[in-house]
């Protein structure tokens, strides 16, 4: 932790470095690549295990990304049925096109409670907004009441996962933080005891706070039900004991029927916890005299959504239900954690969300984070075909740069220009490859490989060897062994 | 609405934009959504006391403490998980059986307690609307004998009554017991927990700690 200062990771994709920048600070840490290795590798066992024994896996990955597919295409019927449904059970629904209009509604409707606090029940939408920041300026308190929200917001640190947010933090970190913040001098590092200081610290809150913010895990459009799934009962604290509620949710989030959720939150708890259920599911519609908050306001956000919608390819990354499965497979972020990807959405689905997101303005890097090994899309419960959408984004981005001037100073296109060149007629090959001969002889060791390059060929032998070229090519052998012949 | 009636126009202006090769009229639309993919298994395998052993096996590896009796001994059997509770302040829902109200307790009935009196209590007494087998889920709908959500939320200790007719073996049979959606829904499977600190589970963040089950055979 005492990097903290200088290797603050940046999580806005319009000023994050590009990701192989910003992997570095984390490649070069090995207490952080432990802790999230650790992390991963116990989820990813628990998942495995969970997963081989549900014979209809399979069939249900099917059933949920045709059910995703289906309510995306219809997405502006089904939002407005949701709006109906929830409205006429007592809610409010307001829209925002775009991140600062929803933190203005939310901000609004705070004013309107006269809310100097807010708790939190974990919601990555919010961070996607930045809405906490916004408040504390407005001079409204937030509280995050989801245990790895508390380590981060207390540590001022930032998600690196989307499920398990603090998962890069191990247990004597979470200690500092608590003992510092929460002014407990004798705290010990086991979980349990860091987990009680947690409750004590937020059952007050819970009790005197009259204004709540959640997320949503889904919107049910037939009954305008909102699900919010969590485990730790932080989200039915909230759920329960304010006066007001605010749901902020993609305008994504939507699911045709009730009906649909058996087959989503059987694959969500399983992808993304390695668990048969989470432990606590909490499902309101609207408003219920005497039971929970009587004020209840949803902000459908856009935020850059509908832009996603029109290319089917595309579109698929909207199925998403942020389970987290393809950021426990993945071999890049294994090694990066989720810091490198400049979002709060890291891991694979990052990688192609947040570039859409941003209208591919910004994080154009990104879709460049990935080997294409396809384990991401082996392991999406709606069937996210993300390698595909990874190769989309890929060439939408080389499409953009080739509008670029500053390309011609790119060395990787001025190479690939020139090869282009050089493999376009047979004697300029061959030439070329007879001053390669030469030019590299000097550097070839005896045995054939070539250890180290000066200047831009440096890039390449920094990490790996290169073979040093053959006195004979192809060609020449083929020529000479017919000569033999006759 | 704080919201400007514009951003809704302009979002679903691009949203209809966006879909209109894809999105259909409502007859299209419940066409396609009846023709969804749905080949998942709807209906258990197990037999009915096989299904009962699978939730009462679920329900321990939870650490929840589940006895079984008959409805007969009901209510001997909630007087008996009283006693054991140790404890002597208990809520519970307006709807429940008057013989479940073990005498020598302080019961408060819901008839619009404060929260700072449903905080006080020890523990809470509810029904159930139904469970799940295959995860080990027990679901509250927040009747009048299953409680507002409160009341299964601030007490540390939650005694939930269960008949074994209300035992689904999977979720899907759970979605089928409900052709009216319920307003308020709680699914619970063990108690409340965490992984967050490098992925050690822990019981007991903010919800009951403890859980503790009597299944009826009915």
């Amino acid at each position: 932790m005492s990097h903290a200062a200088s290797t603050h990771p940046v999580l806005d994709p319009r000023i994050a470095p590009p990701f192989p920048q910003a992997a570095l600070p984390m490649l070069r840490n090995p207490q952080l690549r432990k802790n999230v290795g650790h992390a991963i590798d116990v989820i990813q066992a628990k998942r495995a295990r969970l997963v081989a024994e549900k014979t209809d896996w399979q069939e249900l990955r099917t059933a949920a990304a045709a059910i995703r597919t289906h309510a995306l295409e219809n997405l502006g019927a089904y939002l407005e049925q949701f709006e109906a449904n929830c409205t006429a059970a007592g809610g409010t629904v307001h829209w925002a096109a775009d991140a600062s209009e929803a933190r203005r509604i939310i901000l609004h409707l705070l004013r309107q409670e006269n809310a100097t606090e807010v708790v939190k029940i974990k919601t990555m939408t919010s961070a996607e907004i930045q809405l906490n920041p916004f408040l504390e300026a407005a001079g409204v308190r937030t509280y995050e009441t989801d245990l790895a929200e508390i380590i981060l917001q207390l540590g001022e640190g930032e998600p690196s996962h989307i499920v398990v947010p603090a998962l890069h933090v191990n247990r004597s970190q979470v200690r500092e933080i608590f003992a510092r913040r929460m002014g407990l001098k004798d705290l010990s590092d086991d979980p349990q005891a860091l987990t009680n200081a947690a409750r004590t610290y937020l059952r007050q809150k819970f009790l005197t706070v009259p204004t709540a913010i959640s997320g949503a895990n889904f919107l049910v459009a037939e009954t305008g039900t909102v699900a919010v799934v969590e485990s730790e009962g932080n989200g039915r604290m909230c759920l329960t004991l304010p006066r007001t509620m605010i749901t902020l949710a993609g305008i994504e989030k939507v699911l045709p029927r009730f009906q649909d959720l058996e087959v989503m939150l059987q694959l969500l708890a399983r992808s993304a916890t390695g668990e048969r259920m989470n432990p606590y599911n909490s499902l309101w519609t609207g408003v219920t005299p005497g039971d929970g908050p009587q004020r209840f306001h949803v902000v459908l956000l856009d935020n850059g959504r509908s832009s996603i919608l029109s290319s089917p390819k595309q579109r698929q990354t909207l199925k998403c239900i942020r389970c987290a499965a393809c950021m426990n497979a993945c071999p890049v972020y294994r090694q990066t954690g989720g810091h490198a990807y400049g979002s709060v959405y890291p891991g694979p689905i990052g990688a192609i969300l947040t570039p859409q997101l941003m209208e591919m303005h910004h994080a154009q890097s990104l879709p460049f984070a990935s080997s294409l090994c396809g384990a991401c899309y082996e392991v999406c419960p709606v069937k996210i075909n993300i390698p595909e959408v990874l190769l989309e984004l890929r060439a939408q981005v080389t499409d953009q740069e080739r509008k670029h001037f500053s390309r011609f100073f790119d060395p990787m296109y001025l190479g690939l220009r020139i090869a282009n060149l050089l493999f376009a007629r047979a004697w300029i090959f061959h030439t070329a490859q007879w001053f390669g001969r030469i030019g590299l002889g000097p550097f070839t060791r005896k045995d054939g490989w070539i250890h180290s390059l000066p200047s831009v060929g440096g890039k390449w032998t920094q990490t790996r060897d290169l073979r040093g070229l053959p006195s004979q090519n192809f060609h020449e052998w083929w020529a000479a062994r017919r000569k033999e012949a006759k | 609405m704080s919201a400007p009636l514009g951003s809704r126009q302009r979002i679903m202006d691009r949203i209809r934009t966006a879909t209109q090769a894809v999105a259909g009229d409502s007859g299209q639309r419940a066409a396609s959504y009846a023709a969804l993919p749905r080949n998942y298994v709807h209906r258990g395998s197990l037999s009915a006391e096989a299904c009962l052993e699978l939730l009462v096996e679920r329900l321990r590896e939870y650490d929840a403490e589940v006895v079984e009796t008959t409805p007969q001994e009901l209510p001997a059997a909630i007087a008996s998980q009283l006693a054991a509770s140790g404890k002597h302040t208990f809520v519970a829902p307006p709807g429940l059986p008057a013989e479940w109200l073990a005498a020598g307790y302080d019961w408060k009935i819901d008839h619009g307690l404060t929260t700072k009196e449903v905080e006080k209590a020890e523990g809470v007494l509810t029904a159930a609307f139904c469970a799940v087998a295959d995860s080990g889920t027990i679901v509250l709908h927040h009747s009048d004998t299953e409680g507002r959500r409160l009341l299964t939320l601030l007490p540390d200790w939650h005694l939930c009554v269960l008949r074994s007719s209300q035992v689904v073996e999977t979720l899907p049979e759970y979605f089928d017991r409900c052709p009216q959606p319920p307003a308020l829904a709680t699914t619970i499977s063990g108690p409340s927990a965490t992984a967050d600190i490098e992925m050690t589970r822990i019981k007991g963040v903010h919800g009951p700690r403890f859980l503790h089950v009597i299944l009826v055979r009915d």
